[in-house]
């Protein structure tokens, strides 16, 4: 396995370079170095000596091979520079940023996790009765809600009616989590619907296996065939479509976060794209690389450690 | 399932301290009580960086940090006037006559500027003892050198360049030794700045040309005096540490987050102004008078990046103000600027500030249709200015709120004159006017004399919001009424202003807020030296106007400068290169709590003037916000209702299993289990 996991690690090299090469093309394509500097220079009509004193202050009038390998090298070190239109510290900003992202995302991912299972469980012990029928209308009715009303009335409900909740704002320690709870719960309801139609589709491709049958025909309670036997085979599906989440853990979601003033990563990139800002973009595009190929060696780590029959080699 | 009844118990116990630790205050247990004011922001400010943060919200946090030599009177808004802030008196200005390298003679000026004796900066970990030291005139210059610094991207730096003498050559050797990668030399001498060896608190600028507006630069941040030391320890980072010597130190700035302003124990001592407008006193204005400033310990600005959440924030009693969006009016208002049933019983009291600028519609000068100046074009931006219908603007999308603009002045600048209508922004419904003046342009209903076409106007902008699309829908019927084709290119920020920079346009919309209170902070923007990059968006170019804003730009507001200025607004009167549409108007919204202060559009210190009854204002959150129960029994009861039927076949499945089993009867082995 470790001769698997150091081939694995040494594939993410040229792919963390081939995607930082797309996104710093893509985005020259798009925004040239000139446009750049006029968006995040404070003046409202800059000269042209400014812009060219910011090109030079930020190394974006060296040609760009040379940028490349600068930006490339310093990224390898983790080294991310500071922001072009903020001047602060990217690294402090991502440190600062991902712990709440961490806690809200994280919060929401094993919550999350946990109904949904629960849910595909008990639509699979009464597939076929109307119970099942009802959890499936429901959760067709929540894929089918955007995502922005459940935010608007959760915030509603427990924010503003029944005012158990802050509507938004942050505090650091266990005050967290009483700033995390309502975007838990809004995250949770809006995620329930795709999540447990998925993973009943799982669950009810195993319950029509021969073992199910065996186990059935021995006598076997329903509830523990369920629980014990499907759910463990159930699982590698399930690994893969939960590992791969683990970036977004670190990366924030973008409207959680607008809407209940958690101060962490999830607008940080978007924010950037807007205001070209290409070094925070090339950042957080290297880490979200580097994040998703971690999900994936760890997703296989985990098919190993979930079913004998697959080997790292 | 716990089962054990001392687990039960814990379970309760924690369920009854969760529910009753529940509430909906963002902020720790108390703080509201505390002599704090509570705001928010859209988003966070770029930088606090007294030499390039040019935005309003950075304006508004930095001013009261780093104060400058003068600052605006906070109550005299008529006229707006200038006081010694961190000056000990008015600066002197007199002559300087001197000969250049070149031998040629210059009549310019010099200012003296004297400061107080007793100011300190703020304690800070960038001093040796980490506490503030007394401020010298060497701190404002270090100022004007950073300025000169090009990696600190100064954005006013452009005002001072070519007018101090040697500012310029000290930038373009700063220039160079960034190209080389070498520091920005802050030693060098400039013969314009000049410190008084026998005083350290006194120094001169001297200018190359008559330059009244320097007094207002001096009361921007940008010349607020600046610690040596900050830069030295702070670094890249001095962009989010700024150093002075203000009512308010940055306590923190957590992003996204919030920014604590606390007081600063080394402010220099200052008390509320007892004196203002007409009608101040009658206002509440002045009732703190004689009070010691800043009137609040702190100031709390959280980050909040959704409207619909900060609205309901204070909605709620958590903001104690909130600037008006145009999402928020229906429940605000009730009719046109009124504020509705529910505002009033809440005790929230509207403040509306004429904003200092003005918005318009600009034509390219250098357009083949509709730009030049000979009188068939004139004309042809006469009619479509005549269709324009500002009212409409400003009731559809201001609520009713701002001034309709006749010219480029706004109110409370010289030169503005309430009386003055322009004749071609009279706007009239039948358009008879327009309509004359299209056909003696050479387009009778719209339609080109010479080809037969119909005219089409190119409307390039950067409207792609629902709001921005109501707003190309309200001016392309407008024009349409005309018998014109109107074509909206709505586009990214980016494009369009790609566009507007390479001369790429036909007719746009634009907005100017002034950087100080002076006319010649308005006129620049049709001066044709100015055209793009700089602010002369439309390429304007009259020789005539360029002589008379030179003259009057150099000139103290007199009546000599203030026939010049009607002259200019004459000239743009006759060859309409912008559509004036409106003076804006800010809304804010206050807490009942919240003590009056007088809005002023030009000052940013507003912060050190706000106050509140913090008592009242936590005798109303709680009241406002009370916990309610009883959805709560709503979804238990939903929640069993929901369960029951589950239960109900886990039963008939469990009775039917046993059934079964009783009965002996044989399973079928074909028999399939789904």
């Amino acid at each position: 396995m470790l001769r698997y996991l150091i081939r694995r690690v040494l594939y993410a090299v040229p792919i963390l370079v081939g995607v930082s090469l797309i996104t710093f093309i893509l985005f020259y394509g798009v925004v040239p170095p000139r446009q750049i500097a006029r968006r995040n220079l404070s003046a409202k009509n800059p000269t042209p000596e400014q812009i060219q004193d910011w090109l030079v202050a930020h190394g974006y009038d060296k040609p760009m091979p040379e940028q490349f390998k600068k930006h490339m090298t310093e990224l390898f070190l983790l080294r991310f520079g500071r922001s072009d239109s903020t001047g602060e510290d990217i690294a402090a900003r991502i440190r600062a940023g991902a712990g709440p992202s961490f806690l809200i995302a994280s919060l929401i991912f094993a919550s999350a996790l946990v109904t949904q299972l629960f849910m595909a469980l008990w639509a699979a012990y009464f597939r076929g009765t109307y119970v099942d029928a009802w959890i499936t209308f429901l959760c067709v009715v929540s894929m089918s809600v955007v995502f922005i009303v459940f935010v608007i009335v959760g915030q509603y409900l427990l924010g503003n009616l029944m005012r158990f909740f802050p509507l938004a704002g942050y505090q650091s320690g266990l005050s967290a989590f009483r700033f995390a709870f309502l975007p838990a719960v809004v995250g949770v309801a809006a995620g329930l619907g795709s999540g447990t139609r998925l993973y009943r589709t799982f669950l009810l491709e195993e319950v029509n296996q021969d073992y199910v049958r065996t186990a059935r025909a021995k006598g076997v309670p329903e509830a523990r065939i369920l629980f014990r036997h499907v759910l463990k085979n159930a699982a590698i599906p399930i690994i893969t479509s939960t590992v791969l989440a683990i970036p977004s853990l670190m990366l924030g979601s973008l409207v959680l976060e607008s809407f209940f003033g958690i101060p962490g990563l999830g607008s940080y990139t978007y924010d950037a794209i807007n205001s070209q800002d290409f070094a925070v973009v090339r950042a957080m595009v290297f880490l979200g690389t580097l994040l998703y190929i971690a999900g994936t060696i760890l997703t296989d780590v985990c098919y190993a450690l979930a079913d004998p029959r697959i080997r790292l080699e | 399932m716990i089962r054990s009844v001392p687990a039960r118990g814990v379970l309760a116990v924690l369920a009854i301290w969760t529910l009753a630790g529940c509430n909906n205050s963002p902020y720790p247990p108390g703080i509201t009580k505390e002599s704090i004011f509570f705001m928010s922001q859209i988003d966070d400010p770029r930088k606090l960086d007294p030499a390039s943060s040019y935005r309003d919200d950075e304006g508004k946090i930095l001013d009261v940090i780093c104060p400058s030599y003068y600052e605006y009177h906070p109550l005299k808004t008529k006229v707006f006037q200038l006081k010694p802030m961190l000056g000990e008196r008015d600066a002197r200005r007199e002559a300087y006559n001197y000969t250049d390298a070149g031998g040629k003679a210059i009549a310019g000026e010099r200012w003296t500027f004297h400061i107080r004796h007793d100011l300190r900066f703020q304690d800070d970990p960038c001093f040796p003892s980490g506490k503030g030291r007394t401020i010298t005139a060497r701190d404002f210059l270090y100022a004007f050198r950073r300025m000169a610094d090009p990696v600190n991207g100064s954005p006013v730096v452009s005002f001072f360049e070519d007018k101090i003498i040697g500012f310029d050559e000290l930038i373009a050797r700063n220039r160079e030794r960034q190209k080389r990668g070498e520091p920005a030399d802050y030693d060098a001498p400039v013969a314009g700045l000049q410190l008084d060896p026998a005083d350290p608190y006194a120094f001169s600028i001297a200018l190359n040309q008559s330059y009244p507006q320097l007094r207002y630069l001096m009361a921007m941040h940008f010349t607020s005096p600046m610690p040596y030391e900050a830069a030295a320890y702070y670094g890249g980072d001095i962009q989010r540490h700024p150093v002075g010597c203000g009512p308010y130190v940055l306590e923190s700035w957590t992003p996204k987050r919030r920014i604590v302003l606390a007081k600063n124990p080394n402010r220099p001592p200052e008390s509320y102004p007892d004196d203002g407008d007409p009608g101040d006193a009658e206002a509440g204005y002045l009732a703190p008078a004689g009070r010691q400033l800043p009137l609040v310990d702190k100031i709390i600005i959280s980050t909040i990046t959704e409207n619909t959440t900060g609205w309901n924030l204070f909605l709620q009693g958590y903001q104690d103000a909130w600037i008006l969006k145009q999402t928020n009016f229906q429940q605000a208002f009730s009719q046109q600027g009124m504020l509705s049933e529910e505002m009033r019983q809440h005790g929230i009291r509207l403040v509306k500030t004429n904003d200092i600028g003005v918005t318009y519609f600009a034509f390219n000068m250098q357009d083949p249709v509709v730009g030049g100046y000979t009188p068939a074009r004139r004309k042809l931006r006469q009619a479509i200015s005549l269709a324009v219908n500002s009212q409409e603007f400003i009731d559809l999308f201001s609520q009713g709120n701002g001034i309709v603009a006749q010219g480029i002045l706004p109110p409370g600048i010289y030169g503005y004159d309430p009386a003055y209508n322009n004749p071609w922004r009279a706007y009239d419904p039948s358009l008879a006017r327009a309509r004359e003046l299209l056909k003696e342009a050479g387009y009778p209903s719209g339609i080109d004399s010479k080809t037969g076409d119909r005219l089409t106007l190119y409307y390039d902008n950067a409207l792609t919001t629902a709001g921005g699309r109501q707003f190309v829908g309200l001016i392309s019927r407008q024009l349409e009424a005309l018998g014109i084709d109107f074509e909206s290119r709505s586009q990214r920020d980016v494009v369009w202003q790609n566009k507007i920079d390479g001369n790429n346009w036909q007719f746009t919309d634009y907005g100017w807020l002034a950087d100080y209170p002076d006319a010649e902070n308005f006129f620049f923007l049709l001066y044709g030296p100015n055209r793009r990059p700089g602010p002369n968006l439309t390429g304007y170019d009259n020789p005539v106007y360029n002589r008379l804003f030179e003259k009057m730009r150099a000139m103290d507001d007199t009546p000599e400068r203030l026939a010049i200025i009607h002259q200019l607004r004459a000239m743009i009167e006759e060859d309409c290169p912008l559509i004036f549409v409106q003076h804006t108007e800010t809304m804010t919204l206050y807490q009942g709590w919240v003590g009056p202060v007088k809005p002023n559009p030009i000052g940013n210190t507003l912060h050190k003037f706000r106050s509140v009854d913090a008592a009242l204002r936590a005798e109303r959150q709680r009241e406002w916000n009370a916990p309610v129960v009883w959805p709560l029994a709503v979804l238990a009861a939903l929640f069993v209702a929901c369960n029951v039927p589950a239960v109900l076949v886990v039963r008939n499945r469990h009775r039917r299993h046993v059934t079964q089993r009783g009965s002996s009867t044989p399973v079928s082995p074909s028999c399939s289990v789904t």
